[in-house]
């Protein structure tokens, strides 16, 4: 590509202030929803074909490219079906363990947003953070880089259409995922 | 951590006071066993460095050279596929310092080779090469020979391959006894044996590894309480257990609690691809298990390979509890299926998996919060000496025309964890393998 190609594949994959903004906007309230548990209204952000994946991770040397296999054990590999009997187990009553309720904050960095070939759409990166206690003292923190695909829906709303969720740890330093990231 | 060593008497004073902790008889237990740091490392030497522990499914390592690094007890180990086509097992740790020879969990490769100086070992654990070899030529010890990694037994029942670290030990099959005749139900219900999916999804649980390993061999009991909420998500309602059609069977401390229903564990996997392949396979099933096993083959159950193998029929699940110190367990999970099922059933076994029975998984989720806590709670000095009580069906025992080992009526039970604790005390107890009665 020569330089004048390179200024104007840069100007077509251009982003503008507002939309950043809207997206980080988007991806905060996001946060602060699962913070409070308001899961019904989380899923109201999902798009119908959501694709929410958490694959597993494995410590393999360089030379070995197989880090990651849509084939392979997940922790999340869902659609909204899914997703939805996740959601309905948590407000359950009978869910012991999420009473008292955890205490969570998910804090959202390094939001960086690309254009798609698809006008409609975009490929958002991030870090996720989510410290979570309970009972007095268990505290557990979950890490993990973000790669998504907000799409804008024929009403104007964003949506959350894919969302790949890559932990940094081999070995889920936690007893569960009790929440999304 | 625990400091790993033990002065040789108070080891055996130790050993002398374990049958003080298991009362399998009237079903009480010392809650000693899950927090005190000496009876760890007593576990350590007689239960994990003494006993087959699961390794690796054949699967999993299918070319000369495919490796998994893994542990047995604390004792960091690697399992390969030798040049001979065989599964090798001997410890992740340099003959030479000590350090790692390898840090991947999982790949493929010709040599496991010291970053530290260099000493290269073969896919059996034998030294091949060291950097710098003329350094060690003239009057030296040095000889490669002697100079591998330190081995572990390794024999297969039906694709899975244990390992074990005491030479004394029974073989693989007398190990396992009258359990065979449970682990068919999985391994052997159609003439291709079962594979596993690839991955493996681990995580860490504070809670002492016995909490989770009696949960599987016989807890029943805890289902519709526990998951309660995954229950009435999926369904609207707990699942209809049957005492007069359900059974503990344990052997040598291995145990299975289960129902002759067929489908109910497969059932919450929430796929019609899979019950229908389990109908259509029933009398097939029939065929090679006989009736009553046939009936197991996917049904609402539970087990445990003791020490520390659980499984799930139906779910299709094996884990591993692996400790880490009295008050931290790791657990590793895998999905499995028969190899010949049709291919797609792949993708919905590793996906219902997921959604039920993995750290993020609806049932799952319930059962790390409550091992963790009855494990915590034992910080109290006056909550350590209260004994805990497993005596539920102590007169539960039946004679049964098909089903083999020790039998008991119901699945809401305790007989499987009193035999799994007796196993325990018998082998904590026992100063070599000859002391252990079969049971």
């Amino acid at each position: 590509m020569n330089q004048e190609e390179q200024i104007e594949a840069r100007e077509h994959r251009a982003v503008s202030v507002e939309l950043i903004i809207e997206i980080q906007q988007f991806l905060y309230r996001e946060a602060r929803l699962l913070d409070g548990e308001h899961l019904h209204e989380w899923l109201e952000l999902l798009a119908d074909d959501i694709h929410y994946w958490v694959p597993g991770v494995q410590a393999r040397y360089r030379k070995d490219d197989a880090r990651f296999s849509p084939t392979r054990m997940a922790f999340f590999d869902d659609d909204l079906e899914y997703l939805k009997i996740r959601v309905a187990r948590a407000k359950q009553p009978s869910a012991w363990a999420e009473d008292p309720p955890t205490r969570h904050f998910h804090l959202v960095s390094n939001i960086e947003v690309e254009a798609t070939d698809n006008p409609t759409e975009w490929t958002v990166h991030s870090l996720i953070l989510n410290n979570r206690h309970r009972t007095e003292d268990d505290e557990m923190e979950l890490k993990a880089r973000r790669v998504d695909l907000i799409r804008r829906n024929e009403d104007g709303c964003l949506k959350l259409a894919r969302r790949k969720v890559t932990l940094l740890e081999t070995v889920l330093q936690a007893k569960n995922i009790n929440t999304f990231l | 951590m625990p400091n790993l060593s033990m002065k040789a008497d108070d080891k055996m004073k130790l050993a002398a006071k374990i049958s003080d902790f298991v009362d399998a008889e009237e079903g009480y237990i010392d809650r000693r066993i899950f927090w005190d740091d000496a009876i760890y490392l007593l576990e350590l030497e007689r239960i994990f460095a003494r006993c087959w522990i699961f390794v690796a499914h054949d699967s999993q390592l299918p070319e000369v050279g495919d490796f998994i690094t893994t542990t047995i007890g604390e004792d960091a180990v690697i399992v390969s596929r030798g040049e001979d086509g065989k599964i090798h097992t001997f410890l992740n740790s340099c003959s030479h310092r000590g350090n790692r020879v390898c840090f991947a969990e999982v790949g493929k490769t010709r040599r496991f080779t010291c970053n530290f100086h260099g000493w290269s070992y073969g896919l059996d654990g034998s030294l091949k090469s060291v950097s710098l070899p003329k350094s060690y030529d003239g009057r030296s010890n040095f000889d490669k020979a002697q100079l591998g990694l330190h081995q572990a037994r390794v024999e297969s029942y039906k694709g899975m391959h244990f390992a074990c670290f005491d030479p004394d030990a029974p073989t693989l099959e007398e190990y396992l006894g009258d359990f065979r005749w449970y682990l068919d139900v999985i391994l052997d219900n159609d003439e291709g044996g079962i594979e596993f999916i690839d991955g493996n999804i681990k995580s860490r649980l504070k809670c002492n590894w016995k909490f989770p390993a009696e949960n599987f061999v016989g807890d029943s009991y805890h289902a519709p309480w526990t998951h309660s909420s995954a229950l009435i998500a999926m369904f609207g309602k707990s699942p209809n257990i049957r005492p007069e059609r359900s059974y503990h069977a344990n052997a040598n401390g291995h145990g299975w609690e289960g129902g002759l229903d067929f489908i109910g564990n497969a059932a919450t996997l929430k796929s019609p691809q899979i019950l229908e392949y389990l109908r259509e396979q029933e009398a097939k099933f029939a065929e090679r298990l006989g009736k009553a096993r046939s009936r197991m083959v996917a049904s609402l159950s539970s087990a445990n390979v003791f020490p520390n193998l659980s499984y799930l029929a139906g779910h299709n699940t094996f884990r591993t509890w692996n400790p880490k110190g009295p008050k931290e367990t790791e657990l590793h999970t895998w999905v499995f299926l028969n190899a010949n099922a049709p291919e797609e059933l792949k993708e919905e076994y590793r996906r219902g998996v997921m959604l039920t029975f993995s750290p993020a998984g609806v049932f799952e989720m319930d059962d790390g919060e409550n091992f963790e806590n009855c494990t915590a709670v034992n910080a109290g000095v006056v909550t350590r000496r209260q004994k805990l009580h497993a005596g539920m069906g102590l007169d539960s025992g039946i004679e049964h025309e098909e089903l083999k080992g020790n039998v008991y009526q119901s699945q809401i039970n305790e007989a499987n964890q009193r035999a799994f604790y007796q196993r325990w005390a018998d082998l904590m107890s026992a100063e070599t393998w000859a002391d252990v009665p079969a049971r």
